[in-house]
């Protein structure tokens, strides 16, 4: 019941990626065409596994639990980012996906954390204001 | 006029690597700057990690996705360049 800061704002962060995810893709679904969509929901979509992955290297790298090799753990980092840099460029080389669709779709993360900030901010000052 | 148009391409794919190479290079640093002030806030206290591992977690997202900005525009400006062919043809 009492979270504390951070696991709220995670919790938030990752609720807020995933709701900005889906209201982004229905938009460009419903109004941008195909490639436009498309991109948002392909960057998107990286931008947010790439988030989940992240907390998962993190959490390895600096809480090894029993058996935690840090070579793996170096490994999958590096091995996530060249598989998103190759989505990425195979995305853009072969006109998949509309450029500008891609760079709002791989806004979402940074748009999400915005927005658990703000929730969070708002949470302070409606506790203070009590 | 096909020497402009060429010299057009080389500046972009120049900016291209330049623009990679200095967002590689800032945020390398920046991501050192978080990882080791998180590392000797883990080391002093070993009981945060996992609130320190949190809020890591946000820092290092928003400096990756810079990097991955930078990454978009690189390919773009080499490989999908939206004014590419306009620029081409009217270069001749």
């Amino acid at each position: 019941m009492n979270e504390s800061l951070e696991e709220r704002l995670i919790k938030n962060v990752v609720w807020a990626n995933w709701a900005i995810f889906a209201l982004a893709s229905c938009i460009g679904l419903y109004m941008a065409p195909g490639p436009f969509a498309m991109g948002i929901i392909c960057g998107g979509l990286i931008t947010v596994v790439n988030f989940h992955l992240l907390s998962r290297t993190l959490q390895n790298a600096l809480d090894p639990g029993p058996g935690t090799n840090h070579r793996v753990v170096v490994a999958k980092y590096y091995l996530r980012f060249f598989v998103s840099g190759l989505l990425i460029f195979g995305l853009l080389l072969f006109r998949i996906v509309h450029p500008i669709g891609l760079f709002v779709g791989l806004s979402v993360v940074v748009a999400g954390i915005f927005i658990a900030l703000i929730l969070e901010l708002k949470y302070v000052f409606s506790k203070e204001a009590r | 006029m096909e020497a402009t148009a060429l010299s057009f391409f080389i500046a972009a794919v120049t900016a291209a690597g330049f623009g990679m190479a200095i967002a590689a290079f800032g945020c390398g640093i920046a991501q050192g700057i978080g990882l080791r002030a998180a590392v000797e806030g883990i080391a002093r206290n070993p009981e945060a990690s996992g609130k320190i591992t949190t809020t890591m977690l946000i820092g290092l997202a928003m400096i990756e996705s810079l990097a991955i900005y930078a990454l978009v525009v690189a390919l773009i400006l080499i490989f999908a360049h939206p004014q590419a062919g306009a620029i081409a043809a009217l270069l001749g």
